[in-house]
């Protein structure tokens, strides 16, 4: 389980570079199918090695909801925009860099909890904290709605990786909740965004700068 | 059964009205916002008698320090449900109703459980159900509000999320999976145990996340914007009562974290953000040009002060922060309930745009003003002595410093609510508003709010002081 954990979670890490990586929504957002893919592919393992049932149960989920359905609406949200950025130049480089110094950061922090407990899975709990962070940065540094609302999809991703590899699920009335809130968040994301793209013709939140001080 | 009653008639309520229209909506919100009143009174009433209630297994309780949130809660919902038809018409149909209702129960469902983690689901929903309502008047001012406010709270109660998951994590590595590991009840008992590095970086995550939904500084800046662009009930309802909810997350972790790190850890991070919640606010208040973005960053002022309080500890402190919370929510719900008055009548929520209201809205000018007076924190209202109860907890507990420098960053605050305050009040009326009668009925819930807050800063009623004192027990039981 150790060995399965630990590559699943390295493998969730290097799509997640990816992502940053990439400038196209529509790679962007297979991507991020590709990494639910393997969080779906981690509960499974998880459950599977504890023999926890509710995690194949949580694993079916996850495909049906993050791999499937959320990519589905986010690309509704995006449907109508240049696939590439309009403005070119601006290269992923340095957002890349920053990405690699933030899987130290993750390192780091993490320390009082890979020395606290003696987990089969405590390997890749840096990594899965890593990909929330990345997906922090991609929240923060977004320009448009879908950046924000992909990279708060990543950060849920690592945080939902970061309990199964430390905790091996939370109790069930919490992982419901958790799908639930995705779930809702992005609905409404794709609502106020529609509405900002009648207002404003784009979803460049950028042009979202009259409130001040 | 008290406790799920108080949870069902919000959510009832929320229901009816997304089907009933015309006089049967005005009864049912009425009847709603009167049952959940007296639903609140009822489990303050149970509290006081049995210490503690509880239902569903034990999912649902509420001692003394739920009671006391349930009790703020509900007072402000009624307060903005006794305002709401005058903002958005009663009976038409549409979100606003069910959406508020559905609001207040995602509130009293986060202080009625005992199970963190459907208190963290409770809070996020807190946040769903209220983006359409800061999104009401559908401007553009208010979908920059309601988008940044969706954005900003979500990422940060998922923050919360990751405290969560390492507290239940060191919960199961010292216990293995042991039922209901992640109950108030079952960390305080086991908290001496759990490991104290964990549970520090718990609490750092716990404390961004929750207070981000506290409108602490830095992780306020969601906070302005969603309250000004409102509608004044909702406003009043997000500032008096929503952030005070984040708060009471913060309070519960930090009374489980002490436990196993001692107190210096949480309180040394409380006192940075408290300091610089109220520097934030004092920059800005010293000169506002909006008044509703001037009372919302007021709330990140009082939010601050109660942050001093819990950092500070001790009866005086803790006390101090409860009571201070409530005083915030009377003055605060009261000012933002006026404040859509006065838009409605100037047709402008800029601070220049407004002179002469004591001139021309008689009894809404003159409360403004002493909500105002109380806002800063004067005699004879409440928040005069919750601040001093708070800062003298301060300088006791060897604070000394920092209570000086919050009480500094008052006085700012002060100066600048108080020359604003004066600019609208007084001054000639611009030609164009009209002397407006005032309807007696509309003024008797803010009337009743001053009141309170009269009692709770000249003559406490009875049971206030053992009600703040068993609130303040039932953190380290």
């Amino acid at each position: 389980m150790t060995a399965l954990a630990n590559l699943l979670a390295f493998l969730g890490l290097v799509v997640t570079l990816l992502i940053v990586w990439r400038q196209s929504w529509r790679g962007r957002l297979r991507l991020f199918a590709l990494q639910s893919l393997l969080l779906a592919a981690l509960a499974a393992v998880i459950g599977l090695f504890t023999g926890k049932a509710g995690l194949l149960a949580v694993a079916g989920i996850v495909v049906a909801l993050k791999a499937w359905l959320i990519p589905r609406v986010l690309s509704r949200i995006a449907a109508g925009t240049p696939p590439r950025p309009a403005i070119p130049g601006r290269s992923s480089g340095m957002a890349l860099l920053v990405a690699g110094a933030l899987v130290v950061v993750a390192y780091v922090v993490m320390l009082p909890v890979t020395r606290a407990g003696d987990l089969p899975t405590e390997g890749g709990i840096p990594l899965a904290f890593a990909i929330a962070l990345i997906g922090l940065l991609v929240t923060v540094t977004g320009r448009d709605a879908l950046g924000h609302t992909l990279g708060f999809l990543m950060l849920e991703n690592g945080i939902f990786g970061l309990a199964l590899l430390a905790t091996y699920g939370l109790p069930g009335i919490v992982e419901a909740g958790v799908f639930l809130d995705v779930l809702a968040i992005v609905l409404l994301m794709e609502g106020v965004v529609l509405e900002i793209r009648r207002e404003h013709d784009s979803i460049e939140v950028d042009r979202l700068r009259e409130l001040r001080g | 059964m008290i406790l799920v009653l108080l949870l069902a008639v919000p959510l009832v309520t929320a229901a009816v009205l997304v089907r009933a229209r015309g006089r049967a909506a005005a009864v049912a919100h009425g009847l709603g916002v009167v049952f959940t009143l007296g639903a609140a009174a009822a489990v303050a009433a149970a509290v006081a008698r049995d210490d503690s209630v509880t239902a569903v297994d034990g999912l649902l309780r509420a001692d003394a320090l739920s009671a006391w949130m349930v009790a703020l809660i509900d007072l402000v919902a009624a307060l903005a449900g006794a305002e709401a038809p005058r903002q958005a018409p009663l009976g038409a149909g549409g979100r606003f109703y069910p959406l508020l209702h559905l609001f207040t129960f995602t509130m009293l469902l986060a202080v009625t459980t005992d199970d963190v983690g459907l208190m963290w689901v409770a809070i996020e929903g807190t946040t769903l159900a209220s983006v359409f309502l800061v999104n009401f008047e559908r401007s553009r001012a208010a979908l920059e509000a309601s988008y940044k406010y969706l954005l900003i709270c979500s990422v940060g109660v998922a923050i919360a999320f990751v405290g969560t998951v390492l507290v239940y994590f060191t919960d199961v590595q010292r216990f293995g999976h042991e039922p209901h590991a992640l109950r108030w009840t079952t960390l305080l008992r086991l908290a001496p145990e759990l490991g104290p590095r964990v549970l520090e970086l718990a609490f750092v995550f716990l404390l961004v996340g929750y207070g981000t939904k506290a409108g602490l500084a830095p992780m306020h800046t969601w906070l302005p914007d969603a309250h000004s662009e409102a509608p004044a009930p909702v406003s009043a309802l997000m500032s008096g009562v929503l952030l005070g909810v984040g708060l009471y997350a913060v309070l519960r972790f930090k009374a489980v974290v002490d436990l196993a790190t001692g107190q210096a850890f949480g309180s040394r991070l409380l006192v940075g953000l408290g300091l610089a919640s109220l520097a934030v606010a004092a920059a800005f208040l010293w000169s506002p040009r909006n008044y509703k973005r001037m009372l919302a960053y007021s709330s990140v002022e009082h939010l601050g002060v109660a942050c001093l309080g819990i950092a500070f500890g001790g009866p005086w402190g803790l006390g101090g922060a409860l009571l201070h919370l409530a005083n915030h929510a009377l003055a605060k719900s009261v000012l933002f309930l006026l404040s859509g008055r006065i838009r409605a009548a100037y047709g402008s929520a800029d601070i220049g745009a407004v002179s002469g209201l004591v001139a021309v809205m008689p009894f809404t000018g003159r409360a403004f003003v002493v909500a105002m007076l109380a806002l800063m924190g004067l005699p004879p209202f409440g928040l005069f002595v919750s601040e001093v109860m708070v800062f003298r907890a301060g300088f006791e507990e060897g604070w000394g410093l920092a209570a000086a420098t919050g009480l500094g960053l008052l006085v700012v605050a002060f100066a600048g609510l108080l020359r604003a305050a004066h600019r609208m009040a007084y001054g000639a009326p611009a030609a164009s508003t009209a002397v407006r009668r005032e309807a007696w009925q509309a003024s008797l819930p803010i009337v009743a709010a001053l009141a309170l807050l009269v009692a709770t800063g000249v003559a406490w009623p009875p049971g206030l002081a053992a009600a703040l004192g068993h609130a303040v027990a039932a953190l380290a039981p």
